[in-house]
């Protein structure tokens, strides 16, 4: 069974669409980037995977469950965007609520420790520095022992440093088997941390596979140079070019096959080409192609 | 369940306005009033220092109600808490419940502290039966006005609940005569009061020093506001946590 599906799902607020019938399902074990632009749809797709909104139209459903019967049965565990904590109360205390709260929770001890807290036990909330909140809140999420886990962009407003014992943490977590399902902008973030990127943009899932395959599926290669004032028309005819970009002067090919490419472009057009720079694709060209075409 | 009231109960404790506000400031309020008025007698013959102990209680339940449920309620709604809450196992209806509990446990400090300032320092003393009788109708009279509290928290944004409560609270207290007596008023100040559900809840209090133990018309008009401030809130809960 799947752990997460989405079956023609729709959300709507009033006049925006914020996801346009989206179905997808990802496996147990997996983690999965959900990569997109701010307001793509990722957070209404995660509010609705924990119940907290309703679609619109299609249906969510977790390990055959709806997402209320999965929360009820304290089968998921989220960090969402802006939760505070009970000022007055302390990381021990915050925690072990929490942990009351399901049926098979994790070991105080083992929290403290994926969570990178355990000096920081009997501190206030209110003493916490901002990263600190964030790994509390990251306790908060697998202290119930979810075999579904959800990020909502949970590296936002951390360092570099925090970032990276972040994601040793999550990957802790998701070794026992779990499901995590995490939203980003980064794609460093979708790249690195994740088994399988979907991207989504304006509510639609523009791409869906590994880092690799994404990238691979955008025009395997990239061919750059100045164009300076000379006429554009014509380039998109080039053997092999997927898309044309011309911005200040510059004029950038997308292609699936580079040696026809400039075989065409030497051969077949009299430009006058300067500094040309070819490269493979990364996953941030492969990004910006799919969130604009779609 | 249980461990939510406790940290929610916990946390109250720990607020230093809570405890200035609810728990020092009637007993203070007592002590000064007490001292000065104390050894007069009402209308009903009751010694001062006893009347103002139920006001001074009385108030303290009401403050405490209101002080523990709003703000810290507003909040948690705005602040992502709730949400936090919302997707464990924990069903909605009894993170209300939980936290009309732990309200209800608050409320007890105030009282007892105003009641044990009053024995100690003014000698005021009853028969058992009056203490259980004063002590049980203001605990649970104070229901109401942990309602009011919620309803408040679960309508307003917490900037808004602040003041909000902070004027309903005095306005109860004043015009329900807590703390000056209505007698001492008269005229249309004692029309307002019978209005007023803080006048009732204290009036079982009055009623039951005063030796006629508890009065069945105020503690009917306490239900009743009870259960309209009680429906309110849940209304206004349902509305604020229901899902798009």
């Amino acid at each position: 069974m799947n752990a997460i599906v989405f079956d023609h799902v729709s959300k709507d607020y009033g006049d925006v669409l914020a996801v346009d019938d989206v179905s997808l399902s990802i496996e147990p074990g997996k983690t999965v980037a959900l990569l997109g632009p701010n307001g793509a749809g990722k957070s209404t797709s995660i509010n609705m995977l924990l119940g907290l909104l309703r679609p619109s139209k299609g249906t969510v459903s977790v390990y055959g469950r709806t997402p209320r019967q999965a929360v009820a049965a304290g089968q998921m565990g989220a960090m969402l965007q802006s939760g505070q904590l009970i000022p007055e109360l302390t990381v021990k205390e915050l925690i072990d609520l929490i942990r009351n709260l399901y049926p098979q929770p994790l070991d105080l001890e083992e929290i403290l420790k994926l969570a990178d807290l355990t000096d920081l036990v009997n501190r206030r909330a209110n003493k916490l520095s901002g990263g600190q909140s964030q790994r509390v809140r990251f306790a908060l999420a697998i202290a119930g022992a979810p075999k579904t886990l959800l990020l909502d962009e949970p590296t936002a407003a951390m360092d570099v440093e925090s970032r990276l014992r972040f994601w040793e943490s999550m990957r802790a977590y998701a070794a026992g088997g779990r499901t995590v399902l995490f939203a980003t902008h980064y794609l460093e973030e979708a790249d690195e941390h994740s088994d399988r990127v979907i991207v989504i943009a304006r509510g639609k899932v523009a791409a869906d596979g590994t880092a690799a395959q994404i990238k691979a599926g955008v025009g395997g290669q990239v061919i750059r140079f100045t164009l300076g004032e000379q006429p554009a028309a014509g380039l998109d005819l080039l053997p092999g070019v997927t898309a044309v970009e011309i911005a200040a002067g510059t004029a950038t090919l997308r292609t699936s096959d580079a040696d026809a490419t400039l075989a065409g472009l030497y051969r077949g057009t009299t430009l006058d080409v300067r500094g040309l720079h070819l490269a493979g694709a990364d996953l941030e060209d492969a990004f910006l192609a799919l969130t604009r075409e779609s | 369940m249980l461990y939510y009231a406790k940290t929610e109960a916990l946390r109250m404790l720990r607020n230093r306005r809570y405890i200035i506000f609810v728990v020092l400031f009637p007993v203070v309020f007592y002590l000064i009033n007490a001292n000065i008025y104390g050894t007069q007698t009402d209308s009903a013959g009751v010694r001062m220092s006893t009347y103002l102990l139920v006001s001074m209680a009385a108030y303290g339940a009401l403050a405490s109600s209101m002080m523990s449920s709003a703000v810290p309620w507003a909040q948690e709604r705005q602040s992502g808490w709730l949400r936090q809450l919302q997707i464990t196992p924990l069903p909605s209806w009894a993170i209300i419940v939980t936290k009309l509990g732990a309200a209800m446990v608050l409320v007890l400090p105030s009282l007892l502290l105003v009641s044990v300032a009053a024995v100690l320092q003014q000698g005021v003393s009853m028969p058992a039966g009056q203490w259980v009788a004063l002590l049980l109708s203001l605990w649970v009279g104070a229901i109401p006005f942990i309602a009011l509290g919620l309803f408040i928290g679960s309508l307003l944004s917490a900037d808004a609940a602040q003041p909000a409560a902070m004027i309903c609270m005095f306005a109860l207290s004043l015009l329900g005569g807590l703390w000056f007596p209505i007698d001492a008023i008269g005229g249309t100040m004692r029309t307002i009061a019978g209005f007023m559900p803080s006048y009732h809840y204290a009036s079982l209090g009055w009623n039951v020093i005063a030796g006629h133990g508890v009065s069945m018309s105020d503690a009917l008009i306490v239900v009743v506001w009870g259960i309209v401030l009680g429906g309110a809130a849940a209304y206004a809960y349902r509305r604020a946590t229901v899902r798009a």
